[in-house]
């Protein structure tokens, strides 16, 4: 099998060149039509996100022939049409509605963000000391990997019952969540800057907190933006999960809302801003680490 | 020192004559291998070089000769002897001393000019004067690239720019450890008529390592050849072909070829003991 799509992937790029193509393959060069072209840059950002334009228009085509055909009932699956309503019930709507998915929203991503600012700020800083003292790093490892083998949902009622069903709560398990890969990801990138620039600042009798700041950081920043790409994403999931053990506001209220009602489509409908927010997410991490990390791109061409 | 065309191989009256800036003597140094074995990596080292002088270092791989540099830098310790530069023990990194390492060793997230202004801005010196940065980068031909960053240089350019700083903080002594080992033959001779240039303009004192027995004959005032694990000097002999040198003259002056071929007889000798 993967033989046969190998076979058919190299030639199907072949015949790229040639001005007709048989109609037999012609799907298959329609799939593997990013290949060549993705080599060229510039023109790869954009087949990526028409690559993603066609997965999505695909999966809604093949999401209404399911509910359509094999007859799934609305509270299993709603169809996609009443997701979109449900959407733009609450997206066409006054920011200031409490029926809308703004206030809510709002609610829940800034105390992602504050959970994730302080999560992954006490990641590095943790991180750095662990990686810069052995006796230090003996000391918090194995806390660390206790704390991350415990299962956040059963941790979570324990925080509420400290912190409150307020905001608090939601931060704290944000910042939970986003604090561990942070710290190892900062961890292994400060350990791993190659021993020649560390001789180079010793030769130049640099201080540890100068060899740290020019040498180990800049070093350790892929590293450590991987680290706030998950970090990023767990934030999110912390507020809402503290959100469905108890909140006033909050996109984890929305959909345990809608789902007290059976409302299906209406979580749907959130769990689709949630995606969509998610994304955007991730990609505002990567869009900031290109910019901040751009001789680690740059060098790869 | 231009004036030395004595083809004596003990020059010691020479030497004695100036101040000797660099010397190294009864070196000996053992380490601990991460596997536990004991590798003996130097033995009873002699080594005198004068204030102005340019010497090579070349020797069998794995001959302590980049640890003898990394000592003299500051960065590895010793067993016993003594190391001093200008009559001072040496008790770590200096700032009399800057050190060329292999393969240029940039940051990659700090421009050429950054880059070069480095040993300027840390070890608790607060750098203001840009203009000597500026002059360096102008005399390395790297004017033009001073807001590059390193990715985007050649392998060539960069070692310049690893030369450059080496020298921002006008220290007297260069130590370069293989600093061109890493480029194409003729961009490596172009690189030896460069530090020749640079070396002439403004009289460090320099010991350079390098496995080039060419390169060493070229740049170098003296050429010192360092036996097999443990690394001794096995013979020190003076260069007696007068500067600037080229590539295509030295060539043709009798005493390269002898030279050579004398380095290469001793080096020789070396792989065959090491093989035995």
């Amino acid at each position: 099998m993967t033989n046969t799509a190998m076979r058919a992937g190299v030639s199907s790029s072949g015949l790229l060149e040639q001005p007709e193509v048989d109609a037999a393959t012609s799907i298959e060069n329609a799939a593997s039509n990013a290949m060549p072209a993705s080599r060229k840059p510039g023109r790869a950002e954009i087949n990526g996100s028409v690559i993603a334009g066609i997965g999505l228009v695909a999966l809604i085509a093949l999401w209404i022939m399911a509910v359509r055909f094999l007859r799934v009932p609305p509270y299993i699956l709603p169809a996609p049409e009443a997701v979109l309503n449900a959407l733009w019930s609450g997206i066409a709507i006054s920011p200031a509605s409490p029926k809308g998915y703004y206030l809510p929203l709002w609610s829940t991503l800034s105390n992602a963000a504050t959970g994730f600012a302080i999560g992954s700020g006490l990641g590095l800083v943790l991180g750095s000391l662990m990686a810069e003292s052995r006796l230090v790093e003996k000391l918090l490892m194995p806390y660390a990997f206790a704390l991350q083998s415990l299962p956040k949902v059963a941790i979570a009622p324990l925080v509420v019952i400290w912190f409150g069903f307020g905001d608090g709560s939601k931060v704290a398990i944000a910042a939970l969540l986003a604090f561990f890969p942070v710290l190892i990801n900062s961890f292994t990138g400060l350990r791993a800057t190659e021993p020649e620039r560390i001789d180079l600042m010793r030769s130049l009798s640099a201080t540890r907190f100068e060899t740290y700041r020019i040498v180990k950081l800049p070093n350790a920043a892929p590293f450590i933006f991987a680290g706030l790409d998950m970090a990023v994403v767990y934030a999110l999931l912390g507020a809402i999960v503290a959100e469905f053990l108890g909140a006033q506001q909050g996109m984890g209220v929305v959909i345990t809302q809608a789902q007290a009602v059976s409302d299906v489509a209406g979580v749907f409908a959130a769990l689709v801003i949630l995606g969509v927010l998610g994304i955007a997410l991730h990609s505002s991490v990567r869009r900031l680490e290109h910019r901040v990390v751009h001789w680690a791109h740059r060098g790869k061409r | 020192m231009q004036a030395a065309p004595s083809v004596s191989r003990d020059a010691a009256h020479v030497r004695s004559s100036a101040r000797s800036l660099i010397d190294v003597r009864n070196v000996s140094k053992t380490y601990v291998t991460a596997s536990g074995g004991n590798v003996h990596a130097l033995n009873r080292v002699d080594l005198k070089i004068a204030e102005g002088e340019f010497v090579c270092v070349v020797g069998p791989s794995g001959c302590g000769k980049s640890t003898l540099l990394r000592m003299l830098a500051g960065l590895d310790t010793y067993d016993s002897g003594s190391l001093a530069l200008d009559n001072r023990p040496v008790a770590g990194p200096s700032g009399d001393v800057g050190v060329v390492f292999q393969a240029a060793n940039l940051l990659p997230w700090l421009t050429v000019r950054e880059n070069v202004r480095l040993p300027l801005r840390v070890g608790g010196r607060r750098a203001s004067a840009d203009p000597r940065i500026d002059d360096l980068l102008a005399m390395a031909g790297l004017g033009d690239f001073a807001a590059r960053y390193p990715y985007e240089l050649s392998g060539g350019m960069q070692q310049r720019a690893g030369i450059c700083r080496a020298l921002a903080r006008d220290p007297q002594i260069l130590l370069m450890d293989e600093p061109f080992g890493a480029l194409d033959a003729l961009t490596r001779e172009r690189m030896n008529m460069e530090l020749q240039r640079i070396w002439q303009a403004n009289r460090k004192t320099i010991m350079l390592i390098t496995h080039s027995i060419s390169e060493a004959i070229f740049l170098g005032d003296r050429v010192v050849v360092m036996s097999a694990r443990p690394g001794r000097v096995l013979a020190d002999l003076d260069v007696p072909i007068p500067r600037p040198r080229s590539f295509d003259t030295i060539v043709t002056h009798p005493g390269y070829a002898r030279l050579a071929s004398e380095i290469r007889g001793l080096l020789n000798a070396q792989e065959g003991a090491a093989h035995d």
